[in-house]
């Protein structure tokens, strides 16, 4: 838990203490209470939150207000999921995205 | 490089389809993807409309590429599904 900023010099002090566990694609980890899950994730280390539909390349946080939707994630079941603006709650279950099974994007390139 | 991350359209293929068809924003849109993505164009827009109109002048009577509705992604279950069709 050493990699969040407690003590910054304009915001108010982190309350370290305050702390819930997630499940993040079945493993369990410690995130604070309120916090955003991409913030969760990227303090225990994850920064993949999902692969690319197509092409699998690996995705995670970009802009983190919300707009671009790189880190949509799976919560507790409900698809598109912005992990940027959601607040961690006891007990979340976390899935991440993965390649499709077969590619949508261009059909003619493969059936005709 | 790319350029839309949604679809990953690269610039050299967007600059290489514009070229060679010499295409408006939204024909350069359709022809490449690059706009059609989850975020709605919101990263690249601008991009591919500045690259469409490097290779032909801005036809004033088209339509610029902008954000279509739905504004956000949603699902159908919201948009009716079992549960929620309030």
């Amino acid at each position: 838990m050493t990699r969040r900023i407690i003590h910054h010099p304009v915001l108010d002090r982190i309350d370290e203490t305050d702390t819930v566990s997630f499940t993040f694609d079945n493993k369990k980890y410690k995130a604070l209470r309120d916090e955003s899950l991409a913030a969760a994730l990227l303090a225990n280390g994850i920064r993949t939150l999902r692969h690319h539909e197509e092409f699998g390349t690996p995705r995670g946080i970009y802009c983190n207000i919300g707009h671009c939707f790189e880190c949509r994630v799976t919560v507790d079941g409900v698809q598109g999921v912005r992990a940027c603006l959601t607040p961690i709650q006891e007990g979340m279950d976390v899935t991440s995205g993965d390649k499709l099974l077969t590619s949508v994007r261009d059909w003619r390139a493969n059936n005709e | 490089m790319i350029i839309c991350r949604c679809e990953e359209v690269t610039y050299g293929e967007l600059v290489e389809t514009a070229d060679k068809y010499g295409c408006s924003p939204r024909e350069l849109k359709l022809r490449t993807r690059a706009g059609m993505g989850y975020c709605g164009g919101r990263t690249c827009r601008n991009a591919v409309d500045s690259i469409a109109h490097s290779s032909t002048k801005r036809d004033v009577s088209q339509i610029t590429l902008k954000y279509q509705p739905p504004i956000r992604p949603i699902s159908f279950s919201k948009l009716g599904g079992v549960g929620n069709n309030d």
